[in-house]
């Protein structure tokens, strides 16, 4: 009993003895450890290297045993230190290729010992070469343009000359603080240029090399090379951009060309031209004026019946030709492009309705033909000095303007177009000849229309207003007044149409004077003939034809009103004057006949050809072309007729 | 001529590795005799591109090995080509002569020409779901042997009667109807390791004689 006493108190003393501490370490076997690579730099040496797993608190050693592949031999790692911690080198002796090795690393501590998994290797598939030696980089200048230039050399330990290893290459590139680099190729050579540079930066370069059948290589170290710095790189960017720039200026200047036309539509809305009854635009466009004016030539002319009043609406167009010698009438084809505004007049888009009074007739330079202009009841009170003092207002910004017409003094053509009276359904014009004996004064429209549209009475008159001072109607000054009665109105019409000043570039002498009416105590009667235009022929003349009043108001020119005249402009003298004709059909010419020409110095008797458009139709434009011939008619041929075109000097 | 036709096949896939030669342009300069830089130079091109081809194909099929065919596999010293004596390292295989540098290679090639058409045969029969990628690459690894196995013919003529010496490697076939489905896989892949080394092997020689050939261009080395 003593004896199982003592013996469990010696056992008790030993476990006391012997056992550990509760915090101190745990002693055990050392833990697995693990190859982790082998690497062979050149094929002819290799490198093994483990991971220790724990040591179990002892002291631990670790072994490497390998055996090749046909033999069962056990060999141990001879050399453990070359390759550093952990690691078995194997020397040229040791090293077999195209062989298999089974390796294993065994750990061993003073209580036991851990095997490592084995590892089968083949040399010759674990080729990792050194990186490359001896990297130069060289800036190398090329026509203005440096290159990069990059050499290396294999690395010392790899065998590439006997084709024992076959190294390929490559490189990569970054400029200091980008973050990518730029990897390039450069296959089994041992130069390579990089040309992607930019001027005035640092360069790394680094180059890596490959085994045939391997593993590529670490990094070899940086190479620094600073790029010198190239203005003409930059200037180059600044030439493409300049022409860059150009371009789009140019695309931006053609695109607000191109819609410069609707630019101007909107900025500056057209003014509707007039509408003629019967009248084709499109026929006047193609240019054969013959069919035009048979188509204006309607076949119930002169009217039997009382046709609407709203067709005998014939506008007065005032012409305007300012200093600069702006062009009177503007094509048809103008007529929406108008800038001419057209105040006041009570005309409306289509009949072309004025007003008498000469002031609403103002003209602006760009402004719309205003439907609903003033009303115009003050032609009856309208007075000479009202013309005169407007006088100089019209001086100064007054525009030719046609009842719908387009005239804008910059788009002169060259021509002077006048107007063609009134055709069908308008029965009379009246022209009046302007006062010789009066100084050229802004011509004021007294209308005394007998009818009951005077107010509203569609008179156009073409005044051409020129800056000139000339008392009389100097070259390029016409005036054409034509104003529409009723036909059945026995109030005699009374139209004064002052001659206006005078232009350079026409002229349009006045019609013979009629004798005036009896009763008419106006002041400044002038006679009036009645013409129409009858058609274009080929010359570009226009025909007039005077009308017979049906209720023969036109006492006093029996003879005019039984034929048809013509009356024709005869020419432009050298004054650039006007000159018309009417057709001397009758004998004593009184209806037509032509006093006082209002020319320089001209004393010949020529008609002044009252031109006007329709009011019908806005598109509908006749103009004649006023020739300046200088050969004037004769006066008893009673022709005027307007030969040729002419071209006005520019505006 | 034979040189020619062998030379103008169709071109291989450019290999990163290896540049490429303007064959044709030499064809043009020396109108009979293709010289023999040339020549090698594309054979070395055909063995580079066999044994990537014969890694890759290594790596699929263990991919799908499961893990107990790793164990069980055979050790490569039972390949058929193991009774060919071929040098271990660096100076042996650098004292060989370029002819029995060349003839080795051609035993080595000879020797795949039967067992590859086993392993075609065994690789479209594999119950895998990558059949079909493997049996591309069988094939193409076919292909590629076969127009090596000429081109080493032409330049063996070249070489003089030691490098027309092949040695004959027997080969053995297993018993395919009786094996099973693992075991075929277990045998196709150890054919495989074999394949790949020899293939390495291959590419080694031609390569060294490359550089022995073209001492007037070292770039080649």
């Amino acid at each position: 009993m003593k004896e199982v006493m003592e013996e469990a108190v010696l056992l008790f003393l030993l476990l006391v003895i012997y056992t550990p501490d509760a915090q101190g370490t745990r002693y055990s076997p050392p833990g697995k450890p693990e190859l982790t690579r082998c690497r062979s730099p050149e094929k002819e040496t290799f490198t093994c290297w483990w991971k220790p797993g724990s040591d179990g608190g002892l002291p631990t050693t670790h072994a490497l045993y390998y055996r090749k592949e046909n033999s069962d031999t056990i060999y141990e790692c001879s050399d453990y230190h070359t390759a550093g911690e952990n690691s078995c080198f194997f020397n040229k002796n040791d090293t077999s290729i195209w062989v298999n090795y089974n390796i294993t690393v065994v750990a061993s501590n003073a209580l036991g010992s851990t095997f490592s998994d084995p590892v089968d290797i083949d040399v010759v598939y674990i080729v990792k070469p050194n990186p490359p030696e001896k990297v130069t980089v060289t800036v190398m200048e090329l026509k203005e343009w440096p290159f990069l230039r990059v050499s290396w050399e294999p690395p010392h330990k790899a065998d590439t000359r006997s084709g024992w290893i076959t190294l390929i290459y490559e490189l990569r590139v970054k400029l200091e603080g980008d973050d990518e680099w730029e990897m390039h190729l450069a296959g089994q050579q041992k130069l390579f240029n990089i040309f992607s540079l930019r001027s005035g930066g640092t360069y790394h370069v680094q180059v890596r090399c490959k085994p045939d059948h391997g593993f590529w290589s670490e990094w070899s170290s940086t190479s620094h090379i600073e790029i010198p710095d190239y203005l003409h790189r930059e200037k180059s960017m600044w030439i493409l951009i300049a022409v860059f720039s150009a371009f789009i200026f140019l695309i931006l200047t053609w695109s607000l060309h191109m819609s410069s036309h609707s630019l101007k539509h909107c900025i500056l809305p057209p003014v509707p031209g007039p509408k003629i009854k019967g009248f084709d635009k499109q026929l006047l466009k193609n240019g054969k004026s013959e069919d035009l004016l048979r188509v204006l030539v309607v076949s119930d002319f002169p009217p039997t019946t009382p046709s609407n009043y709203e067709d005998m609406l014939v506008e007065y167009l005032e012409v305007y030709v300012p200093q600069e010698q702006e062009v009177l009438l503007e094509e048809s084809k103008d007529l929406h492009d108008s800038c001419l505004k057209f105040e006041g007049s009570t005309s409306d888009n289509d009949s072309g309705r004025v007003s008498c009074d000469s002031h609403t007739l103002l003209m602006d330079k760009c402004g719309e033909a205003k439907e609903e202009g003033r009303q115009t009841d003050q032609e009856d009170s309208t007075t000479e000095a009202e013309a005169q003092g407007q006088q100089k207002d019209w001086d100064q910004d007054t525009l030719m303007y046609a009842n719908g017409d387009i005239l804008s003094p910059e788009k002169s053509s060259g021509r002077v177009k006048t107007w063609p009276s009134v055709f069908s359904p308008l029965p009379q014009y009246t022209l009046s000849l302007p006062d010789q004996t009066s100084s050229l004064e802004m011509a004021k429209q007294h209308c005394y229309s007998d009818s009951l549209f005077c107010p509203g009475s569609t008179s156009s008159y073409l005044t051409h207003l020129g800056n000139n001072d000339n008392e009389t109607l100097g070259p390029g000054s016409w005036e054409i007044c034509l104003s529409n009665r009723q036909p059945y109105s026995h109030i005699p019409q009374m139209q004064t149409c002052q001659q206006v000043r005078s232009h350079s570039d026409v002229n349009i002498s006045t019609i013979a004077r009629k004798q005036e009416p009896a009763g008419l105590p106006l002041p400044f009667f002038r006679p009036t003939a009645y013409v129409e235009v009858q058609r274009f022929d080929e010359e570009d003349m226009v025909v007039l034809q005077s009308i017979v009043s049906d209720h023969g108001f036109h006492e006093g020119f029996p003879q005019m009103l039984q034929q048809e005249d013509y009356s024709k402009v005869k020419g432009v003298d050298s004054n650039n004057m006007l000159l018309l004709q009417t057709e001397a059909m009758k004998e004593d010419g009184d209806g037509c006949r032509c006093q006082d020409q209002v020319t320089n110095g001209v004393t010949e008797s020529s008609c002044t050809l009252s031109i006007s458009t329709t009011p019908h139709k806005p598109t509908a434009h006749i103009h004649t072309v006023v020739s300046t011939q200088d050969e004037m008619a004769q006066p008893a041929s009673g022709y005027v007729d307007t030969a040729t075109i002419f071209t006005l000097p520019t505006y | 001529a034979a040189e020619a036709r062998w030379l103008t096949k169709e071109p291989l896939e450019v290999n990163y590795l290896l540049q490429v030669r303007s064959v044709l342009l030499y064809m043009v300069v020396s109108s009979s005799a293709v010289p023999v830089t040339d020549l090698l130079d594309r054979a070395s091109q055909r063995s580079d591109k066999l044994h990537a081809l014969s890694t890759s194909l290594s790596q699929e099929l263990n991919s799908h090995l499961p893990l107990i065919g790793r164990v069980i596999t055979p050790r490569p010293s039972m390949c058929h080509t193991a009774a060919l004596q071929t040098p271990t390292d660096k100076t042996q295989t650098l004292q060989l002569s370029e002819a029995n540098l060349l003839s080795l290679a051609r035993s080595l090639l000879q020797a795949w020409m039967d067992p590859l058409v086993d392993i075609s045969t065994s690789a479209n029969s594999l119950p895998h779901p990558a059949r079909n990628i493997i049996s591309n690459q069988v094939q193409e690894l076919q292909e590629h042997s076969k127009s090596l196995e000429d081109g080493l013919d032409i330049l063996s003529r070249k070489m003089g009667p030691v490098a027309q010496t092949i040695s004959f490697l027997p080969y053995l076939r297993g018993n395919d109807i009786s094996q099973d489905r693992i075991s075929s896989l277990i045998n196709l892949q150890f054919l495989m390791s074999c394949f790949r080394r020899d293939s390495h092997k291959i590419d080694s020689f031609l390569k060294v004689l490359r550089c022995r050939a073209a001492k007037l261009q070292p770039q080649m080395c």
